[in-house]
């Protein structure tokens, strides 16, 4: 009984569970990477480097510049949504600094 | 009380938009306004100063935009600070930095006065130079393989012996080159800081870049000791001319030695 239960179920249960599972992690892992620009930055690093070392173009550059420049603005535009802090635009002297004088 | 409008880069230009806002490149002492000419971001804005007390922003005009770090943007920005830095020392603002109004530039200097005035004298003739160290992963191993008496036996007997025995063999020799590598990697950086370090005043290591990059470093330098630092990068990348490429750059205003931690907020 426990093996034909094993037998008949495992193989069913195994995968949906591990499915449900990995679609949770798959989502949760879409949205850090919608609001962190760091790999992004990352990126335009290595491409500054590959540039330098005479690995691309300018022409080469500019195009993958433009890919992640977009990346970088939907990032930001997803921050914005979800109410979090965004890099850029105009900044002021916060107001609690006055506090010290 | 209106909403400013914030104009996008990445949206099409309104013609002339509004230059109400300030661009800030960096901070230096100076108690006299001073023009740096047409050689600001967006398409060569003029370069001047907003003062307080003997502290000076330079500043360009600019819309009220995100600056996307573009190469265009960026080297704009790093035009700017060379171009300043010749005659002064300054304190790098990070790339960007847009304030609303001349008047907020000023609140900026006042009430960072201290720090900035701090921090201007720790720096006080000193630049930055960076220095990015790559290997030749490939020409490395082979190195490897020729010195290491241990590598060599193993590379030989998996030549030697049919595939079914050198299995065990292959994945040794696999794990023996990886720590050898690491410990290469280490000696070279090691090396190359110690040479260094004399005609440096303070050195700080950054994340590597790529998987090629070994070392990725600033050194902060007295303006004295340029020619005495330049000698000893070219010796050391002399010695290692066969397996590394140095990538040497700079003088750089001193981007990695100066931290103020601005307390700035969205002006929205």
């Amino acid at each position: 009984m426990g093996l034909l239960t094993k037998l008949l179920f495992f193989p069913i249960a195994g995968p949906v569970a591990g499915i449900r599972w990995s679609l949770g992690k798959v989502q949760r892992v879409v949205e850090e990477e919608l609001v962190d620009d760091a790999p992004v930055k990352q990126e335009l690093m290595e491409l500054q480097m590959l540039l330098e070392l005479g690995d691309i173009d300018d022409a080469e550059y500019a195009r993958r510049e433009a890919v992640l420049m977009q990346r970088l603005r939907e990032v930001r535009e997803w921050r914005e949504r979800l109410g979090m802090a965004t890099a850029g635009g105009p900044v002021r002297v916060a107001r609690e600094a006055d506090d010290d004088e | 009380m209106s909403e400013p409008h914030i104009v996008r880069t990445d949206t099409p230009q309104f013609p002339q938009p509004a230059l109400d806002g300030k661009y800030v490149y960096c901070i230096i002492r100076l108690d006299k306004s001073r023009d740096f000419g047409r050689v600001g971001i967006g398409g060569g804005q003029r370069v001047y100063t907003v003062h307080y007390r003997d502290l000076a922003a330079i500043v360009s005009d600019t819309p009220l935009v995100i600056y996307d770090p573009t190469r265009e943007h960026v080297l704009a920005h790093e035009f700017v600070n060379e171009t300043v830095m010749r005659e002064f020392t300054v304190i790098p603002m990070s790339f960007g930095t847009v304030f609303r109004s001349e008047d907020d530039v000023t609140e900026l200097l006042r009430s960072t006065y201290q720090a900035f005035s701090d921090v201007l004298d720790k720096m006080q003739d000193k630049i930055e130079f960076g220095l990015k160290v790559l290997w030749e992963r490939e020409k490395v191993i082979a190195n490897l393989e020729r010195e290491n008496d241990e590598i060599r036996r193993l590379k030989d007997e998996i030549s030697r012996n049919t595939a079914s025995s050198t299995y065990f063999a292959r994945m040794q020799l696999g794990r023996l080159v990886e720590s050898a590598l690491e410990g290469v990697q280490s000696r070279y950086v090691a090396d190359i800081h110690e040479a260094l370090k004399p005609v440096a005043v303070a050195s700080r290591s950054n994340k590597v870049i790529g998987d090629r990059m070994i070392l990725n470093a600033a050194f902060l330098v007295e303006r004295t000791q340029e020619r005495a630092f330049d000698d000893k990068v070219k010796d050391v990348s002399r010695r290692y001319e066969e397996l590394l490429t140095f990538k040497y750059t700079g003088p750089w205003p001193p981007y990695n030695f100066v931290n103020i931690k601005l307390k700035l907020e969205k002006a929205n």
